[in-house]
């Protein structure tokens, strides 16, 4: 009895190592316990001082109307990424004025960063372009932000978009990779929103990876923010009036209003996933929005 | 979109019908056995010293009563009071049967929690299974969960928003027997006293007593809560230490 007792903790032992040591292994086994590399504070720092070195952006769509299209969590490797291939063709042949939003965990496991860099054509958009990405927690697994930084710059900022010289709508990414904001990120976002809700924006959208409810099952294993945090990004995002915010992480869609702010989480854009869908908003006074399933990819 | 209001409508009737359920069953319950029973009623004072990212650093005021209403029900409430502007009630009820080895019991607990700082309020209801030996204890169940604003407006699509459904576990261990004059614990588990957190957001903690005389305990505990653990990536978020008297009539 004794030895098969033995014989079983080393089995479950070399799965774990082995879940740790492997580079195909979607999952920072690790990084799951303890961080392993920059938390969010130091991410944070990191954006804040390369935002500095930009003038902020600003997305002259020359009228009040245009298109927001968005994915979430397409977890591509270098042998799966149809759906994201597919939404990124879709969005450069769209015509009108347009911008594209992806709410994280753009690859899968490790060293897919070069791949989803020429999905996205990054040289020619990285932030001076119409297209945005926010950091996923799959993105930093294995210690690879400074890789994500490589190729995306930074983790967290905000971007307008105008008629002429009117002031549109503002969106704000934010780093949510680990469950938390962080306290820099935290003081960051009340200054910017106690600042720019006061600038006459239409709408307040803010963008981010982890979503703030569980109201189902369908999440499956991925977790949220603590309850404290919770209580006080739904009283801070309510408290300045945003509109609404989106977010992924969980592969499956949700819709929820809570003080004043509308919660919409996108499906997944994985190809294995079920139930893939993007998501197309079409932003005018109002807001209307769509989830549209990815065709069937040979 | 009727599917998603049929749901949101069931999520009511159900919520409701549990509240209803629970009440009754507490009223039948105390109307059935009047008084303390044999077991000792008791009283306990807390102090806490608490840090988290979001509400950096705070302290804890608690109070907590524990009323045996007979060998098989006790009742537990406990308040807390909080120096960031939010208050906690728990009201406890806890059926429980002797077996051979060990000890049975079913837990039915409402937490409400005023968060007074963020304007809203949150009310968990739980029910879990639990058996108690000499040296662990271990907790199973499920808790709902319903998150209200405070300055909701009736006429707009602003609502109360249920999470019905979730994971509830507590193992904690101990170093003596349960019935010790001293005791060290260990904990895993998502809940504690005075918070319900989701499933995959456990807190991990290590507590303490030692009974002066029959009348008097010393309580001490610590406990640590990390985020992003499971399915992100993990990182510290808070601490929270806890001393407190126990006086047992």
């Amino acid at each position: 009895m004794n030895i098969m007792k033995k014989q079983l903790f080393y089995i479950v032992l070399a799965v774990v190592f082995a879940a740790c040591a492997n580079e195909d292994s979607s999952l920072d086994m690790k990084g799951m316990f303890s961080p392993q590399g920059e938390t969010v504070n130091t991410r944070f720092e990191q954006s804040m001082a390369y935002n500095m070195t930009k003038v902020p952006i600003r997305i002259d769509m020359h009228q009040d109307t245009y298109t927001v299209y968005a994915c979430s969590d397409s977890h591509i490797t270098r042998k799966a990424h149809k759906n994201l291939d597919y939404f990124v063709n879709l969005y450069d042949a769209a015509e009108g004025p347009k911008l594209a939003l992806h709410l994280g965990d753009v690859i899968d496991a490790q060293k897919n960063f070069p791949c989803a860099d020429s999905i996205l054509h990054l040289a020619t958009r990285s932030l001076a372009d119409t297209m945005f990405v926010t950091l996923g927690n799959h993105d930093i697994y294995f210690c690879q932000w400074p890789v994500f930084a490589q190729f995306f710059k930074t983790s967290v900022y905000w971007f307008e978009t105008t008629n002429g010289t009117k002031k549109l709508d503002l969106f704000i990414c934010l780093d949510s990779a680990e469950g938390s904001l962080g306290t820099k990120q935290m003081k960051w976002l009340r200054a910017l929103l106690e600042e720019k809700s006061q600038e006459g924006y239409r709408r307040i959208i803010a963008f981010t990876h982890t979503h703030l409810w569980k109201l189902d099952a369908s999440q499956g294993h991925t977790s949220n923010m603590a309850m404290e945090e919770t209580y006080e990004v739904l009283s801070l995002l309510g408290e300045y009036g945003v509109e609404y915010v989106w977010s992924g992480h969980q592969h499956a869609r949700q819709s929820v209003v809570f003080k004043g702010v509308n919660y919409l989480v996108l499906d997944a854009t994985q190809d294995s996933e079920k139930g893939q869908s993007y998501f197309v908003a079409e932003m005018g006074e109002q807001v209307s929005y769509k989830y549209i399933d990815y065709p069937a990819l040979p | 979109m009727k599917d998603e209001k049929k749901l949101i409508y069931m999520k009511r009737i159900l919520t409701s019908l549990f509240c209803v359920l629970y009440s009754v069953s507490a009223a039948v319950i105390f109307a059935a056995n009047p008084g303390f029973g044999d077991r000792k009623y008791s009283l306990t004072g807390m102090v806490e010293y608490s840090y988290n990212t979001t509400w950096g650093h705070h302290a804890n005021f608690d109070i907590q009563s524990l009323m045996p209403i007979n060998a098989h029900f006790e009742m537990e409430a406990k308040l807390q009071f909080s120096t960031v502007n939010v208050y906690t009630g728990v009201v406890q009820l806890r059926p429980k049967f002797e077996l051979p080895v060990g000890e049975l019991f079913v837990e039915t607990d409402v937490l409400y929690k005023a968060i007074a700082r963020n304007r809203m309020s949150d009310i968990d209801a739980a029910l879990a299974v639990g058996y108690r030996m000499d040296y662990v204890s271990i907790t199973l169940g499920v808790f709902c969960r319903v998150l209200d604003d405070w300055d909701r407006s009736w006429h707009s699509e602003d609502n109360y928003v249920v999470e019905p459904f979730n994971l509830l576990y507590r193992i904690e261990a101990f170093c003596r027997p349960q019935n010790n004059n001293w005791n060290l614990s260990f904990l895993f588990s998502n809940v504690d006293d005075y918070q319900m957190e989701r499933m995959w957001q456990p807190l991990f903690g290590i507590g303490a007593w030692y009974d002066i005389n029959e009348h008097c305990r010393l309580n001490f505990s610590a406990q640590c809560k990390p985020t992003g653990m499971f399915h992100l990536d993990a990182t510290f978020y808070g601490a929270t230490g806890r001393v407190g008297f126990t006086y047992r009539f």
